[in-house]
């Protein structure tokens, strides 16, 4: 279990174990008439890596997205570091510019990568750090070629996403999330739109920031991959998390029937 | 053709180009200004600048000129020929482009939208740092075909006395009775002009390219 060593998470010093990086409370959402959550819970600590499983129209890319703020919830809460997405304390929607600050404390990595194609691959790093966190463009990008080298893409800098290979794409949006110094970072199926070929260059990265105590929230298809990084695995199955536990609980003894039957068709 | 007449056509052909050139600047930008406050969708001005988009569109450029020409003393307000035109191109011009703008920002990749905001960018940053240099790549060719138009078009403001680079082929021919050598050379320099923005139009389109990922 990879604790989060302040010697190797350098990022975050202030890192105290067992406090709560995001907290979802009774959280509900609809498409229409469809029901897509049910009263969901989950506590992600600092420094864990939770996946959530389940199979395609389960819910989990909504509940993903709903952590930070891309789809709104009709009910629940969530809090990340302890400061509540979306809505005031009062229940009324957040300012367009608090929500914004709120989301800066969380970096999103997607399917379909989302990369900026008008920028180069260390302006995409570094556009968000400059313009929301008014960081100094020498700072920005030291920092972005710091990621860069990390996630394997330094030789890349100056080329631009229509270029490069969709496992390269996804490498650099990872460096993307990672430059805001995010409380938690949140991966929509990062591998699903690879070639299989490339899909382990993503997640040898993925599983080196779990090691060094990165906080991430992990919605994949790939077993292996969940069972290898994760500190906790959550299932969906219509809305709803019929099943929460440690890897290892998970995939060798999982206490529902859905699960098992799950884990078959996927081996 | 002698030099007198050689140096009334280039006037005209500066004419032209400094007229139209202001009413592409001032049209461009307008355009962008109404295409954006047409997606605010603010109620009342947004069905005013409906309006106005039909109408501008629906008018042919000589009416409009003359319209605002002689409209205006009737407002107390005495127009210069020149600001006359360069209003009447620019009103016309505006209607098209904020067209263009709009679907641009409606054709908006949503996906790089979401990836702005994910990043924490509010909707205004997110628009000038990452939508609008796109946009501006994507719709180039079209504000450039409007453009060329637009020049094209211009010849219409001679009706309130300008001497444009049409008109003057005209002036010339009164004095020499020869009317082809000038109307000849008057081709030629407008195919110069619009010859350079089809260049631009390559350029852009070739930028363009590259966002498409």
């Amino acid at each position: 279990m990879p604790d989060a060593n302040p010697s190797t998470a350098g990022h975050r010093e202030n890192d105290r174990s067992g406090a709560t990086a995001v907290a979802i409370r009774n959280l509900s959402k609809s498409f229409d008439d469809v029901e897509v959550l049910r009263d969901v819970n989950l506590e992600v600590k600092k420094g864990d890596v939770v996946t959530i499983l389940g199979s395609s129209g389960s819910g989990k890319s909504t509940l993903l997205r709903c952590i930070n703020w891309l789809e709104q919830p009709e009910r629940g809460s969530i809090h990340i570091a302890g400061e509540r997405i979306g809505m005031t304390d009062e229940g009324r929607a957040m300012s367009v510019k608090a929500l914004a600050r709120v989301r800066a404390k969380t970096g999103m990595v997607f399917q379909g990568f989302n990369l900026w194609p008008h920028l180069n691959v260390l302006h995409n790093v570094t556009e968000a750090p400059i313009h929301v966190l008014g960081k100094s463009k020498h700072e920005a990008e030291t920092h972005a070629r710091a990621l860069l080298e990390k996630v394997g893409m330094s030789h890349k800098m100056d080329a631009y996403p229509n270029t490069l290979s969709g496992g390269q794409k996804q490498r650099v949006a990872i460096a993307r999330a990672l430059a805001m110094q995010p409380e938690v970072m949140l991966f929509d199926e990062p591998t699903s739109a690879l070639d299989p070929e490339l899909v382990g260059e993503v997640l040898a990265v993925i599983k080196d920031l779990s090691a060094e105590g990165y906080t991430m929230v992990i919605v994949t298809h790939e077993m292996a991959f969940s069972r290898a990084v994760s500190d906790q695995v959550v299932f969906l199955e219509k809305g709803l998390i019929i099943e929460k536990a440690d890897p290892e609980t998970f995939f060798t003894n999982p206490s529902t029937e859905r699960v098992r039957k799950f884990l078959e068709r996927n081996d | 053709m002698n030099a007198s007449a050689w140096q009334m056509l280039l006037e005209g052909a500066w004419t032209t180009v400094w007229i139209s050139g202001i009413s592409i600047a001032l049209g461009v930008v307008a355009g962008l200004i109404i295409a954006l406050i047409r997606i605010a969708k603010i109620p009342v001005v947004d069905q005013i600048l409906v309006l106005y988009t039909s109408l501008a569109r629906a008018t042919p450029l000589v009416t409009l000129t003359l319209f605002i020409f002689l409209s205006a003393p009737t407002f107390g307000i005495n127009l210069d020929r020149n600001v006359a035109g360069i209003l009447a191109l620019t009103l016309n011009t505006t209607a098209f482009n904020a067209e263009i703008w709009r679907s641009a920002f409606r054709n908006f990749s949503r996906d790089q939208r979401e990836a702005a905001m994910a990043a924490g960018m509010t909707p205004w940053i997110t628009f000038r740092r990452i939508m609008l240099p796109q946009m501006v790549i994507t719709s180039l060719p079209g504000l450039i075909n409007e453009m060329s138009f637009l020049i094209k078009g211009s010849p219409a403001i001679a009706v309130i006395g300008i001497v444009d680079l049409t008109r003057v082929t005209n002036r010339i021919s009164a004095v020499t009775y020869e009317p082809l050598p000038p109307i000849l050379v008057a081709c030629v320099l407008y195919m110069a002009v619009i010859g350079c923005l089809v260049w631009l139009q390559r350029i852009a389109e070739r930028q363009a390219n590259r966002l498409a990922v």
